[in-house]
């Protein structure tokens, strides 16, 4: 059984949460006391994890950090019918990976934001702003022209990890004061997301109503 | 000061919460508003804290169940006494302090809020259709603030370590504008009750801090476990608590419409009203 | 495109694309600074409602739409399409007053964006611009810079399309918030209509006529697209310098 590292206010390791509970794997979560106890700075952490952060899994003794690496991992090896990463098309998978990255660039700008709005970390929070919109614009105008185009996801017709990996910190952008007003492209898509059969939420994100959608 | 603000006595002569104890241990300084006023918490080698504004001491600070309070002005009163917190059996413990994006009053009256139980904490605090709230018990004591009793939800999974739901009793006690408490039945010892206390720093009128205390009979219970608990619960109520419009809390009856669920909720805002209360509210 | 020269008995401003209204979601939309939901009933009718609960004042985009009636996120309060209050979770059993309601606005739908009127006694029914059936409404862009300052850039002019050779078409403006730029050649020529979101900021929506043949559409939508960020981007650089 795949352990999960985790802490539940984390949108990284939320990630994780989302990508196994779509892919209804089971797994067993060990809850570290982050805040305050800083449990992910302690010395048998820092065993497992040397850079002493979450999400962290240990699938039967392989160990594996950093939430996009654990996704990619999650859906090669247990996504049988290949769609959340699909290996066979290079075209594909490297558009995954750049949307991957991108996912790391809201991570440090709208995910920063949100710690510093939240839980007092330090930072230039009006910068993070500025970035984290100009992502967002990015964002918004790609996932406008993919749904132009009648294939509304990141990377073409079908969700993938790339969706999973942006989608916590842009759920989340208004806790670190980026209301998601100006990109309906990006409202549109976060409704989906959530629409997708397995999603679970997490404290902070609302799940959709339980009526089915028209 | 010359250039202080205007604000009510009731507040500017009183303790507030400013930060975890915990906080200035890790880092040694740390700055924070209260009140609109920046403050700067300094912690020395000694181990002693103080407090300064626009680089003059203030005066009055002091360490109380893990957190620092400070008292911009002259303290009329003591900072709150919970005797619980005595009790031998006890674990005492901050579930930590998160910032909120609203007036601390508009999050002290969603402390009082029953009858959000069931949809914003649905599956822990409270599940459809178990929505009816029986009426319950409001007084407004002689010493201040508001007291609710024979409040009964029922819960799904009251706190971390409940695997079936029942009825749980609460009691709540505004004890001053900005702080609340919450006592609830000791699933083990049912005749003692388990406390949480929200000591809300007023720092704008349209920002708080909120920290949270925990107060328990720990029966099988782990503050770890209790403290993730405060911390997913009140994560799921931030997204509302940032979304209530207008920030400030309006105190006139007319600007929003309370039903009978809400009787600790008005009383409040009456209570707020009569008392002057003006900082974080839109005064009638 | 027909423009009817008879001036709008009332003002209605467009706040979004009819084909972005998706059933069962709730749209965030602001106009001339008050804070609108807009939804879409079962029954195909437009809503655009005061985004906040009369009871704790919560925004109602956060809620959920059941299909005729929108859902409080905070206490489960329901109110029907005309905005009354149906249901109180909390008193079951009880009939909510009558008088509990949300603040309704008037909408319309035509040439494929949706009109709010935020004046109680104007209908939303008034346009400048006849409708056309076949009009592609454009991706609408949403610019940190006055209605203003926008209809003054585009005021000079306009490239209606991406080819090299295409100079700034001469651009008609019909009122404050409705410019156009005819038809050029191959090139279909667009229609803007800007939406006062607040002082300081603006949405671009756009219809081109006529409708570009289907395998040309994606491009057109992308050059005008291309244009109107560049417009936007140059505003903004304008309105950040001191």
């Amino acid at each position: 059984m795949i352990k999960l590292y985790d802490y539940e206010l984390s949108g990284n390791c939320y990630k994780v949460r989302l990508l196994l509970a779509i892919l209804s794997i089971p797994y067993e979560r060990i809850e570290l006391d982050f805040y305050p106890g800083r449990e992910h700075k302690s010395a048998w952490f820092l065993a497992i994890n040397p850079l002493g952060q979450l999400p962290v899994i240990d699938d039967e003794g392989f160990i594996l950090r950093d939430a996009q690496s654990i996704l990619i991992y999650l859906a090669s090896q247990y996504d049988a019918a290949g769609a959340w990463c699909p290996r066979s098309d290079p075209a594909l998978l490297a558009r995954i990976s750049m949307w991957l990255g991108f996912a790391e660039n809201l991570t440090v700008t709208a995910g920063a934001a949100r710690l510093h709005d939240t839980m007092f970390y330090d930072g230039d929070v009006d910068a993070l702003r500025i970035q984290a919109n100009a992502l967002f614009r990015v964002l918004d105008e790609h996932l406008w022209f993919a749904e132009a185009q009648g294939e509304p996801w990141l990377c073409g017709g079908h969700p993938t990890i790339a969706d999973v990996a942006c989608f916590p910190y842009v759920m989340l952008s208004e806790e670190g004061g980026i209301p998601r007003l100006p990109y309906p492209a990006i409202q549109r898509w976060t409704d989906r997301v959530k629409r997708i059969p397995g999603f679970t939420p997490m404290s902070g994100i609302f799940p959709a109503a339980d009526a089915p959608a028209g | 000061m010359a250039d202080d603000p205007e604000v009510e006595s009731i507040l500017w002569d009183d303790w507030h919460v400013v930060a975890e104890v915990s906080r200035l241990v890790e880092f040694g300084r740390f700055e924070t508003v209260l009140l609109g006023i920046k403050v700067l918490l300094e912690r020395d080698a000694s181990g002693e804290i103080t407090a300064s504004r626009a680089g003059r001491d203030i005066g009055c600070v002091t360490l109380r169940y893990g957190f620092v309070w400070v008292c911009l002005g002259r303290p009329a009163r003591t900072i709150v006494d919970f005797a619980e917190c005595l009790e031998p059996d006890r674990l005492t413990a901050s579930a930590g302090s998160v910032r909120v994006a609203v007036s601390g009053l508009r999050a002290v009256e969603n402390f009082l809020d029953l009858s959000h139980l069931a949809f914003v904490h649905a599956g822990y605090l409270g599940e459809e259709p178990h929505t009816e709230i029986a009426r319950y018990n409001v007084t407004l004591p002689p010493e201040g603030g508001v007291l609710a009793t024979g409040c009964r939800v029922y819960q799904p999974k009251p706190s971390p370590m409940e695997s079936q739901g029942f009825d749980v009793d609460y009691v709540y006690a505004v004890l001053r504008p900005y702080i609340v408490v919450l006592y609830k039945a000791n699933p083990v010892e049912r005749a003692r009750k388990d406390m949480i206390a929200l000591f809300v720093q007023p720092a704008t009128e349209e920002s708080c801090v909120a920290h949270i205390l925990t107060c328990y009979l720990p029966h099988e219970v782990h503050p770890p476990a209790v403290r993730r608990f405060q911390q997913f619960i009140f994560g799921q109520d931030r997204p509302i608590l940032e979304n209530q419009v207008p920030k400030r809390l309006p105190l006139s009856p007319r600007a929003e419409t309370s039903v009978r669920a809400d009787g600790s909720s008005a009383a409040y805002r009456r209570w707020l009203g009569a008392s002057g209360v003006r900082f974080g509210a839109i005064p009638t | 495109m027909k423009l009817d020269q008879a001036p709008s008995a009332g003002r209605c401003y467009p706040v979004a694309r009819t084909e972005e209204l998706i059933p069962r979601r709730i749209a965030q939309v602001q106009l001339l600074g008050r804070e609108i939901a807009l939804w879409r009933s079962d029954d195909g009718a437009v809503h655009a409602w005061e985004n906040r609960c009369p009871h704790r004042g919560v925004r109602l985009s956060l809620g959920t739409n059941t299909g005729t009636e929108l859902r409080c996120r905070y206490h489960g309060w329901r109110f029907n399409g005309d905005g009354r209050c149906t249901f109180i979770p909390s008193h079951p059993t009880q009939k909510p007053a009558s008088t509990l309601r949300v603040g309704i606005y008037s909408t319309a739908v035509h040439s494929g964006l949706v009109w709010v009127s935020l004046d109680p006694e104007i209908a939303a029914t008034t346009f400048l611009v006849r409708e056309d059936p076949h009009a592609v409404t454009l991706r609408s862009v949403f610019v940190a810079a006055p209605a203003a300052a926008i209809a003054k850039s585009l005021s000079h002019g306009y490239r209606i399309s991406a080819a090299p050779e295409a100079a700034a078409t001469a651009v008609a403006v019909f009122d404050d918030l409705t410019l156009a730029a005819p038809a050029a050649g191959r090139a279909p020529g667009v229609t803007f209509f800007l939406q006062p979101v607040d002082v300081m900021r603006t949405v671009i929506h756009g219809l081109v006529s006529p409708a570009p043949d289907a395998h040309e559409r994606l491009a057109v939508l992308r050059h005008h697209n291309t244009q109107l960020s560049l417009l936007r981007d140059a505003l903004e650089r304008t309105a950040a310098a001191p």
